[in-house]
């Protein structure tokens, strides 16, 4: 019997497959219970490339951990692995696919597939996880009610960076601040944000968009230059975050001006010699490194007798802990949708689990998050790291910001959206 | 006044960096005629070579070095698999398997070494080049050089007695083999100096931006560069780059902010927009005359 379907012709996947396949012999089969499917519909191969492999891995990681630990409720967890590529009409093609197979659980990491499948999700009431991708507007339960992004929007983590300016490095009031980023709807999503804080907090906000795929900013940041600002927000993905991270520091921008967007890892960092961006800061969202009970089990029962996803030094990276996390939380919905509403698992009671999520931090890898049916982002908590030459450490508490503005913004996006209808 | 000579500098740095990749263009067409659209992924894969050498130990410029013969002959085995049994097909059916080449190893590369970016640590730092107000990037610098060196190396190449052969390749396949010379043996050798070029712009770019499938993308640069200069023209490569590189850089450095938008990408696309109106064959570029 086969734990995991694959559409990939990818080496960590296929190791994954082989490894996953060694779980179907597992002892939580003796427990005879149905699989439950979680359909993780992924862009392998095209835009999400600096993130999809290190995410997968820790997801399938997660899952190999809770069923070699008896499943949810006995239940073992069958993973459907495939790669839509970011392409809209493949990952409904998937979706429509792994929801005949059974899959009561999905997750895209795509905002172009996931944005398609928001509404059919909700048609369907099959539950799907939106961990920083998606529309921001996801977060109102009450407008989409099937949809769970789970984590700090990206409004929320704008909004984290400039109250960590704000109470950290010598306040907002008055302050010049450089918004550099990538010329696309996630490269403007906290633009509005920024905007509405900055009339009330006092500081000068300006904008500085470079051409997608971010690969080239030379322009861009002599005009940063030019206009000496006091800090730079930095809002990118893949390669071309290392490249405004390059383009900063050239221009004599101190690193311990640079804040970033969740989305700079230890790849991202490992370009840079010694102590040459020691001091740049970003949104964290979920702990990395492998200080964490979850992840210990993982190495011990996962990753040490050889059954690991893919490449081991990523065990504890951020992307990796990322998709622990992602996983984790619909575990732990799955568990208390079987606890209190009984099996079989269904998609009404996987979402009614979801709202029941109470405080849960995966064992501290992320911070308390609380579900309710009107917030689907779970509070917006985050926390600010700051690389040190090896490791991304924290510099702040768990904590949110200016979630009142956030929340404006969504009502303010969702009333646009009933008028264009 | 800095402001603009800056935007100046760096962009001539750019362009020249885009050169480098043009100049694979150039040299296979210059060689055999067929317009290459794979080069940027050859640069693609160019990079990754590199980068999985340094992986098993080779030192940074030792990994290049062993990098030009893996590509030279990565590019020979596109003409011996690929090309060789298109011969005697319409140019337009060359010219999309490279397309199709481009495509594939575009999944293949990231598909067999991980997608993730690869990081290529050539010894150059953080640290600008300073001269008087302007800060010009280091990694394009040393680029631009080498950029330059392949460009004088290409030049010479063409002078010699095997230049002259692939030169006459070009021109008419069937005059060529009338004459003796193996238009095969020709093509190879072109795809193989492609692979050359692909390896100085792979780690030359990877460098800069790391190794990954966006280094695909500067096949677009390139193209305009190609049109621009002169689809044959290798001193076209280096002027076009420097022209793309230079509007590339000025232009959105003062109108990016009062659009609010990146203009770089439009710039680029009226460019090549208006040398085909203008000058098909762009500045250097050989108008052909023929009798109908």
């Amino acid at each position: 019997m086969k734990h995991t379907d694959l559409a990939l012709s990818r080496r960590t996947v296929l190791g994954a497959a082989a490894a996953a396949g060694l779980g179907a012999t597992l002892p939580v089969w003796a427990q005879g219970k149905d699989p439950i499917q979680f359909a993780t519909l992924l862009d392998f191969t095209r835009v999400y490339t600096f993130l999809t492999d290190e995410y997968s891995q820790g997801q399938q990681d997660y899952i190999k951990l809770v069923n070699l630990e008896g499943g949810v409720d006995g239940h073992p967890i069958k993973l459907i692995i495939k790669d839509h590529a970011s392409y809209p009409e493949r990952g409904i093609a998937q979706y429509n696919e792994a929801k005949a197979a059974g899959a009561v659980f999905f997750d895209f990491l795509s905002s172009p597939v996931a944005n398609a499948l928001m509404p059919r999700v909700d048609e369907d009431h099959l539950p799907m996880i939106a961990f920083a991708h998606g529309r921001a507007d996801a977060a109102d339960g009450q407008a989409f009610p099937y949809v769970f992004p789970s984590a700090a929007i990206y409004r929320s983590q704008a909004a984290l960076l400039l109250k960590y300016i704000d109470e950290h490095e010598g306040g907002l009031k008055g302050k010049k601040i450089a918004f550099v980023h990538i010329d696309s709807a996630f490269g403007k999503e906290p633009i509005e944000l920024l905007e509405r804080v900055a009339k009330t907090k006092g500081f000068e906000l300006k904008l500085y968009p470079y051409p997608v795929p971010g690969t080239e900013q030379a322009a861009t940041w002599s005009e940063v230059r030019k206009n000496r600002p006091d800090k730079i927000i930095i809002w990118g993905a893949g390669p071309g975050q290392a490249v405004s991270i390059r383009g900063a520091v050239t221009n004599g921008i101190s690193p311990k001006d640079i804040h970033s967007v969740l989305w700079l890892s230890e790849s991202d960092m490992s370009a840079f010699k010694g102590n040459e961006v020691v001091g740049v800061k970003r949104v964290t969202l979920v702990n990395t490194g492998s200080d964490n009970p979850i992840l210990k089990r993982i190495i011990e029962k996962v990753i040490t007798p050889g059954n690991g996803s893919g490449d081991k030094k990523r065990v504890g990276w951020s992307g990796y802990n990322i998709g622990v996390a992602s996983m984790a939380i619909a575990v732990e919905a799955a568990t208390l949708a079987l606890k209190n509403g009984g099996g079989p698992l269904t998609g009404e009671k996987l979402k009614a689990g979801f709202e029941m999520i109470k405080g849960y931090t995966a064992d501290g890898l992320m911070p308390p998050l609380t579900i309710t049916a009107q917030d689907h982002q779970g509070g917006g908590q985050g926390l600010i790291s700051e690389w040190d030459g090896k490791r991304w450490a924290p510099k702040s508490e768990w904590g949110s910001a200016y979630q009142d503005v956030v929340w404006d913004l969504i009502k303010e996006d969702q009333a646009k959206a009933k008028e264009k209808k | 006044m800095s402001y603009f000579l800056e935007l100046l500098v760096n962009g001539a740095l750019t362009g020249l960096m885009y050169s480098m990749v043009a100049l694979g263009i150039v040299l296979i067409y210059k060689s055999s005629g067929v317009l290459n659209f794979s080069q940027g992924a050859l640069v693609m894969m160019g990079g990754y070579a590199v980068w999985q050498l340094t992986e098993w130990g080779l030192p940074i410029w030792l990994a290049a070095m062993a990098a030009l013969v893996v590509m030279f002959v990565f590019g020979l085995l596109i003409e011996r698999v690929l090309l060789r049994t298109m011969v005697g097909q319409p140019i337009i059916m060359i010219v999309m398997l490279t397309l199709g080449l481009d495509v594939f190893l575009r999944g293949f590369g990231p598909g067999l070494l991980g997608t993730e970016p690869k990081q290529l640590d050539i010894g150059v730092g953080l640290a600008p080049l300073i001269m008087g107000d302007i800060l010009a990037n280091r990694t394009y610098a040393v680029g631009a050089l080498i950029a330059l060196a392949l460009v004088v190396l290409a030049l010479l190449f063409f002078r010699t007695r095997l230049g002259t052969k692939l030169r006459a390749v070009s021109d008419d396949h069937v005059s060529s083999w009338s004459v003796g010379i193996s238009v095969e043996r020709a093509v190879a050798i072109s795809w193989g100096l492609a692979g050359l070029c692909a390896v100085a712009g792979g780690t030359m770019w990877g460098a800069a931006q790391g190794v990954d499938w966006s280094l695909t993308a500067l096949l677009f640069p390139a193209v305009a560069v190609v049109i621009l200069g002169g689809i044959d023209s290798i001193v076209g490569a280096l002027l076009g780059g420097l022209i793309i590189g230079i509007l590339g850089s000025v232009i959105p450095g003062y109108v990016d902010s009062m659009v609010g938008g990146s203009t770089r990408d439009v710039v680029t696309s009226l460019v090549i927009l208006l040398t085909i109106l203008i000058r098909p064959y762009g500045m250097f570029g050989r108008e052909d005359i023929e009798r109908i």
